[in-house]
């Protein structure tokens, strides 16, 4: 008979216990494992391993950019340097890693259900990713593509032959995505522990529901862009456009929502509040997953694309911002008389606050057309997105890693040297990409190989900026890694977070719940008049 | 100890179906494979979405030599072919309702003419592929058709081609699955109590059926 | 388990099985019926409807399919609501190209479309440049 275990009781510190990691020994035990946990870890060390080698390509762009003559590399090579690092962020990292790793591993946790719909398939979906991981990347390398990530024609019609084997590897990686949200949809509508209906769901579950939608529906669109675009035989590039951008627009999506559904879940726990608006955030989850179909115009206003649709597309692009707008008021109205837990956490919180608003104004900014024309293929379109993928995206990846490594690991990670690294990161990434908007709006043109005199000062510190950047990354690989081994045994609920997913043992045991929960709160329920509960520290 | 301890830990009779070790119901896991395979055949519509907005563009700038290609095809076996589509439709319809009677050996029946429906449509296909290489009538680059020189003809069959042979993939991947369907069926494994692999293999060859509807009238006829 | 999967239990134990062939036959005389129309009157040379005449005549054909061989007529709510918005994103995929191609100046479209104003650029075939018309 399962028993309501909804409240959070002080546990002693677990011992070497039987946990998913040690159940099954073995590399094959992993290698063939259908344990949502498993596969997420593997998510985490594969895209792990994707950031670093897309780190290294930006370090080589940025390091190019020094001076503004040739510095370190040729003309040829300095185009598949970005495109190596936008191939490799975006369809290795951005787009597959809070889902694939973090929906993995918690999503089956947060709904109290002891695996996704489809393990099996859940496997499948890693080994696409590594086929189409090696492919790309091993195409990139050998072939050459200096086409940039988006691979417009007629450039890249010019070249197909070293194009292939990265085209088919993103075509692959695609397929990944598609399972991945297929996997989740049919698990958040069919796998959900008694009690919980659709409005008790943790946020951090709508932003992955929202997420696998815009998976299932944008990105079949983008298997077929081969073929048809030859300007020399007839084709139109504008077409290729459209194509491309119908998909590439919803998948920043699919990089932002599941980074703003951490952030959700974890300004909850580290304000010891009820998040502020369930409703509203939900909602604009679903939201921002809707409009983002419709704006993918955007992409195109000097492309030739008709006014009409320039102003359509523009007015359309801006509702983004409203939904988005709500999320954070919602949040900082979550802080607002908060019990305001100083932590590793909390730092990238602030930050992500910081930057989300400024990224998404000035997605605002280029969202109008008159100011766009002047934007485009400029550094300030650079500064925006990077404002958005890095400062929110990446920022949510390392609220994540933070918040939920004592769940995945049972350890705890060095405060310290985690507020340390907290520190370059903000700073180092502040220090990149603001001069980057200042360059944008004085005329630097993205992807340009050589510079004006004038802009090199805001380029050395914008490399100045990456260089803190990259020290930050490199100390939390250090003292995480160390934690893994050597840190400190953590509690089952070293937050005490009131999310769903803390009811297990951290680490979880195999089948992740002893028995079936019940729920009978509501989500992110901190305040509630009657239950006590003791903060435990180890 | 609750009945879906009981539901996990006797092996499946004939005819019934097995639970996975993370659903609590039968029900519960036949609503999540049938959600996950409409969520299928949805991304498989968009897939071939992106290929008709590249019909209808060029179709758009490209009228003539679109309207001269579809005149080349042979509109007596594309029509064929629609009528073979469509019965193998019916038949699968069938073999569902037929082993949802327990009549599994009417279902192996109609799936074994199913088959052969796609057999046949290969070949009608492979047929039409085979006057398209002689003619010269080929993609992109390799366009070497004499007969239609309006501009635009070489993008006419190159979405030809990848249409028809995205369908035709799709086709050879329905097969594959009805026969493991039918091997099945003809071993007892699927019953009334247990058919819900055979509805989903027969969504799939719907799904075949389903592209091909549009295909057939803007390739073939207008 | 999950609130979805009483109701689909509930359903699924009067649904299926139950009637008999008719109904597929029936919709299979009806598809057989619309494709001799659809190639009647795909080769008669309408004009401009031919293509939405066309696409009519399909999407019935598909809707019957979708109906009936599919069941979607008694499958639960979730599994129409995902094919349905698949289809309206496809439909929103086109409408949005085609918003672009319909309201651009005439300047702006791709070779060989047809223009009566200004200058036009036809080419003449497969790897051959394009070679500017002048129409008096």
């Amino acid at each position: 008979m399962s028993q309501p275990v909804n409240s959070a009781e002080p546990a002693e510190p677990a011992r070497a216990t039987v946990n998913y990691l040690n159940h099954d020994r073995g590399v094959w035990s992993w290698l063939t494992t259908i344990d949502h946990k498993r596969i997420g870890i593997m998510y985490l060390v594969s895209v792990l391993l994707a950031f670093l080698i897309g780190g290294i390509f930006a370090m080589a762009v940025r390091i190019e950019l020094l001076t503004p003559d040739p510095t370190i590399m040729g003309a040829n090579t300095y185009n598949r340097m970005f495109t190596l690092h936008g191939v490799v962020m975006i369809f290795l990292f951005m787009i597959p890693a809070i889902p694939g790793v973090f929906g993995n591993f918690m999503l089956p946790l947060m709904l109290g259900a002891k695996d996704v719909a489809f393990p099996k398939l859940n496997l499948l979906s890693i080994y696409l990713y590594w086929t189409g991981a090696i492919l790309a990347v091993s195409g990139m390398i050998m072939g050459g593509a200096d086409t940039g990530w988006t691979f417009y024609a007629p450039y890249s019609t010019s070249t197909p032959e070293t194009l292939f084997p990265v085209l088919l590897g993103v075509f692959i990686l695609g397929f990944s995505s598609i399972v991945t949200g297929l996997n989740f949809i049919v698990t958040i509508h069919t796998l959900r522990a008694p009690g919980m209906g659709w409005m008790r769901l943790p946020l951090f579950v709508w932003g992955i529901y929202a997420t696998s939608i815009i998976q299932v529906l944008a990105t079949p669109v983008i298997g077929l862009t081969v073929g048809l675009f030859d300007a020399t035989r007839g084709g139109d590039p504008v077409l290729f456009q459209h194509m491309f951008w119908f998909y590439s627009h919803p998948a920043v999506y699919i990089m932002v929502l599941p980074s703003m559904a951490v952030v959700s879940e974890a300004i909850a726990a580290f304000s010891r509040k009820n998040i502020f608006g369930y409703k509203m955030i939900a909602y604009s989850s679903l939201g921002i997953a809707f409009v983002g179909f419709f704006a993918w115009g955007h992409h195109m206003f000097v492309s030739g694309q008709s006014t009409f649709e320039n102003g359509a597309f523009a007015v359309i692009s801006m509702f983004v911002g409203v939904f988005t707008a709500i999320k954070v008021f919602n949040w900082v109205g979550t802080l607002y008389r908060g019990s305001i837990v100083v932590s590793t956490p909390l730092i990238y919180i602030c930050g992500f606050l910081f930057f989300i608003v400024f990224g998404g104004m000035t997605g605002i900014a280029v969202a109008t057309v008159s100011l766009d024309v002047h934007w485009h293929d400029t550094y300030f379109v650079v500064a925006h997105f990077h404002f958005i993928m890095v400062g929110a995206v990446i920022m949510a990846f390392l609220i994540a890693l933070h918040y939920w490594f004592p769940k995945m690991f049972g350890r705890m990670y060095h405060e310290g040297w985690g507020m340390v690294a907290a520190g370059f990161i903000v700073l180092g990434f502040n220090a990149t990409f603001i001069p980057q908007f200042l360059l944008g709006n004085a005329g630097m043109p993205r992807r340009y190989y050589m510079y004006p005199e004038r802009f090199q000062a805001l380029n050395v510190a914008s490399t100045a900026g990456a260089s803190l950047l990259a020290i930050g990354f490199v100390i939390i690989l250090i003292y995480l890694t160390f934690a893994l081994v050597r840190g400190k045994r953590a509690v089952d609920n070293p937050w005490d977070s009131r999310g769903y997913e803390w009811l297990s043992a951290s680490p979880p045991p195999k089948h992740n719940f002893a028995e079936q929960p019940i729920i009978t709160q509501d989500a992110h329920s901190y305040q509630n008049p009657g239950e006590e509960v003791e903060h435990v520290v180890i | 100890m609750s009945s879906s301890d009981h539901a996990h830990h006797h092996a499946p009779g004939p005819g019934e179906p097995t639970l996975a070790h993370h659903f609590d119901t039968q029900d519960q896991q036949n609503q999540a494979v049938r959600l996950g395979m409409w969520l299928f055949l949805g991304t498989e519509v968009l897939l071939f979405a992106g290929l008709f907005l590249g019909y209808t563009v060029y179709r758009n700038f490209y009228h003539e030599a679109f309207h001269e290609a579809s005149r080349h095809l042979s509109l007596f076996l594309g029509t064929t072919n629609t009528i073979v589509l469509i019965t193998s439709s019916l038949t699968v319809a069938l073999a569902l309702w037929a082993v949802q009677q327990g009549k599994n050996k009417l279902a192996a029946a109609l799936l074994v003419f199913t088959i052969l429906c796609a057999f046949g449509f290969l070949g009608i296909k492979s047929l039409e592929y085979a006057e398209k290489f002689r003619e010269g009538a080929l993609p992109g680059k390799w366009y070497h058709f004499s007969e239609i020189t309006a501009p635009g003809a070489n993008l006419y069959y190159t979405i030809y081609f990848l249409m028809t042979g995205l369908h035709a993939f799709h086709v050879i991947v329905g097969m594959c699955v009805l026969i493991w369907v039918l091997k099945g069926v003809v071993k007892g494994r699927f019953s009334p109590k247990n058919d819900v692999a055979v509805e989903l293999g027969a969504l799939y060859w719907h799904l075949v059926d389903l592209v091909w509807i549009f295909l057939f009238p803007l390739l073939y006829l207008i | 388990m999950a609130n979805e999967t009483k109701s689909e239990s509930a359903h699924g134990e009067k649904g299926h099985g139950g009637h008999g062939i008719g109904k597929y036959i029936a919709v299979w005389v009806a598809l057989l019926c619309f494709t001799g129309l659809t190639v009647y009157t795909g080769h008669e040379d309408l004009g401009a409807i031919n293509l939405p005449l066309a696409v009519t005549i399909a999407t019935i054909k598909a809707t019957l399919v979708v109906l009936f061989f599919m069941h979607m007529i008694d499958t639960p709510t979730a599994n129409r609501i995902v094919f349905v918005v698949s289809i309206v994103f496809a439909i929103v995929l086109i409408i949005g190209v085609f918003g672009d191609l319909w309201t651009r100046n005439e300047m702006t479209l791709p070779s060989a479309a047809p223009s009566t104003l200004g200058p036009e650029i036809q080419v003449s075939g497969p790897g051959e440049s394009p070679v500017p018309v002048h129409h008096e």
